[in-house]
């Protein structure tokens, strides 16, 4: 039941709302406009229409970063996902013991700074003394490589840590959703007869599938913005094996070209706003045709 | 509840295994920190034989040396300042905004709503750059407010709130307006007890966002005065330890000690918390 007019709300929405006017919303629309001038911070911006855009186009250290960016959400995003689910299915059933222990270690990672987690994996990631080409020639790897400085393996190296790192966290929520999945649905299925993969296939993961489309959709939306694992890792020094937009937005700040960095930065937005726009869609026409198929 | 019928017996020990090996990677980077934290520089630099996985004698004195020659001590001030405030006010401020938009009418609402979302979906990089001159109008640049204050409302903040303020019933808060209570009153008294475990979730994921933050910090902090830890860790491998794994090392270990203390306390805030979000469409 509603409860009567109050004026005090607007007591308690003046002072959170007043910051997020201030620091977030304002300087959202002035961001977006100054996209559209020239202005290294002094007195006057250049209106350069969409020359910054146009710029970007041929611009030989924005491509790489473009498509450093895309490599890094196609490849972080669905392996975190779905080994999210298997753990968090495999931790879930009745006859795994030790599911609160495991639940917390593989959650530990995600809560880490990851300002230490990008030193010790470069630690551990060192050519001569890291702990990861020791295990490698243990088995008879003769020449590992020297996973940050080649250009091949870098960027694949920060997915593998961002992938480790996140793969906690999908599994944390995948088995609140999973807890809320209807018994009777597996015992009709054991009834009928249904192996174990057949469960997962046919049963669990079609349930579990409003979490799979938030956990993918939180996912890009994070992982396009994706800055201080790069940072970290290998953005101290410019290089365009591993350069990424915010990376590269970053720069252009501290070199004072505040219009073009402004225009990667609605670059970055419009991305996200079409990948999250696609994968509802996405999710909606598939919801859909479940429903017309039950 | 009938118990399904369970795979045979190497499946569930197949299972087991790769999960228990799984966990095991989960941990073994930060051990891996310690211990070389307490290595010597020569055998941290030598690449490792099953005789020299484990410090020979613990050098303790690289936490010191991390401390002192970086100014850590100041720095560990610095952020936990900032994360303390940061959680403390805005907790309180997302939670009140978080119970109007749940529990109270006013006109308006949808819209300031809708805007409270809309930060929600705005990448910081959009943003900074005017927020950055903001806070320098303000005089918050270089100074410790700059942390704080735009840290003070997030729309993830009310989003949730406004969410898991759902388990608090409409009859109670009617009961508490009989009985004579203002809006104040029943949320401090009413609603606030209901959703205390949602609101230490929201404290914590405050404290470590802002414990953990980079990017911003970067932008806003200029002098060595106002360095946050993560800065101050971050210049570490540009300045004279370049070359010393093990101090570098010690120093990531002082970096995430709160952090481990703040999880392994309020563990089951963490977990119930990340639960709520994930399951909330």
């Amino acid at each position: 039941m509603p409860i009567r007019r109050s004026n005090t709300a607007y007591l308690f929405l003046l002072f959170p709302l007043g910051i997020l006017l201030v620091f977030t919303l304002i300087p959202t629309l002035l961001g977006i406009g100054l996209s559209l001038f020239a202005w290294d911070g002094g007195p006057d911006p250049s209106w350069v229409g969409l020359n910054n855009f146009t710029d970007l186009a041929s611009d030989a250290k924005f491509g790489p970063a473009l498509r450093n960016t895309i490599v890094y959400v196609l490849g972080s995003v669905p392996p975190m996902v779905i080994i999210g689910f298997l753990l968090a299915a495999a931790v879930q059933a009745s006859w795994f013991k030790g599911r609160v222990l495991v639940r917390t270690m593989f959650f530990l990672p995600t809560i880490l700074s990851i300002v230490a987690i990008g030193y010790v994996w470069r630690w551990l990631l060192e050519p001569e003394a890291g702990l990861v080409n020791w295990a490698l020639r243990l088995v008879g790897v003769v020449n590992p490589p020297d996973w940050l400085n080649d250009e091949q393996w870098a960027l694949r190296s920060i997915i593998v840590v961002t992938v480790w790192r996140g793969i906690g966290f999908c599994m944390v929520i995948y088995l609140a959703s999973l807890a809320t999945i209807n018994r009777s649905l597996y015992e009709a299925a054991e009834v009928d007869g249904a192996t174990p993969g057949q469960v997962l296939r046919h049963i669990t993961w079609p349930q579990v599938a409003p979490t799979t489309a938030f956990l993918f959709i939180t996912g890009v939306i994070g992982s396009l913005q994706v800055f201080d694992v790069v940072f970290v890792m290998t953005g101290q020094a410019e290089n365009d094996a591993t350069n990424v937009l915010n990376l590269y937005i970053y720069r252009l700040f501290t070199y004072g070209q505040l219009g073009y960095a402004a225009a990667v930065g609605v670059v970055i937005f419009t991305i996200t706003l079409l990948a999250t726009a696609a994968q509802l869609t996405w999710t909606m026409r598939s919801r859909r045709a479940e429903q017309g198929a039950a | 509840m009938s118990t399904l019928r369970s795979p045979p017996l190497p499946i569930r020990l197949a299972v087991h295994a790769v999960v228990y090996l799984g966990a095991f990677t989960m941990l073994l980077p930060m051990a891996w920190m310690v211990l070389t934290s307490l290595k010597t520089d020569l055998e941290a630099a030598q690449a490792p034989t099953w005789a020299t996985l484990l410090p020979s004698v613990p050098q303790w004195g690289h936490y010191h040396e991390a401390i002192r020659a970086a100014d850590l001590d100041r720095f560990y001030w610095n952020s936990a300042l900032a994360a303390i405030l940061t959680t403390v006010l805005g907790v309180a401020h997302n939670a009140l905004a978080g119970f109007a938009f749940a529990k109270l009418r006013f006109a308006g609402k949808r819209v300031l709503f809708g805007l409270a979302l809309t930060t929600m979906m705005v990448p910081i990089q959009v943003y900074f750059i005017f927020a950055y001159i903001i806070c320098s109008k303000l005089g918050f640049v270089d100074n410790i407010q700059a942390l704080i204050v735009p840290f003070l409302a997030s729309g993830f903040g009310i989003f949730y709130i406004r969410q898991v303020m759902n388990a608090v019933p409409d009859s109670l808060i009617e009961a508490g307006r009989l009985d004579g209570m203002n809006e104040f009153d029943i949320f401090w008294y009413v609603a606030r007890p209901i959703i205390w475990p949602a609101i230490a979730s929201l404290g914590v994921f405050t404290f470590v966002f802002s414990w953990n933050n980079l990017f911003w910090p970067l932008i806003v902090v200029d002098s060595e005065r106002s360095k946050t830890l993560p800065l101050a860790i971050a210049d570490l491998s540009a300045g004279q330890y370049v070359d010393s794994w093990p101090v570098q090392m010690a120093a990531g270990t002082i970096l995430i000690v709160p952090l481990v203390v703040v999880f392994f306390l309020l563990q089951r805030a963490f977990v119930q918390g990340v639960a709520v979000t994930g399951i909330k469409e």
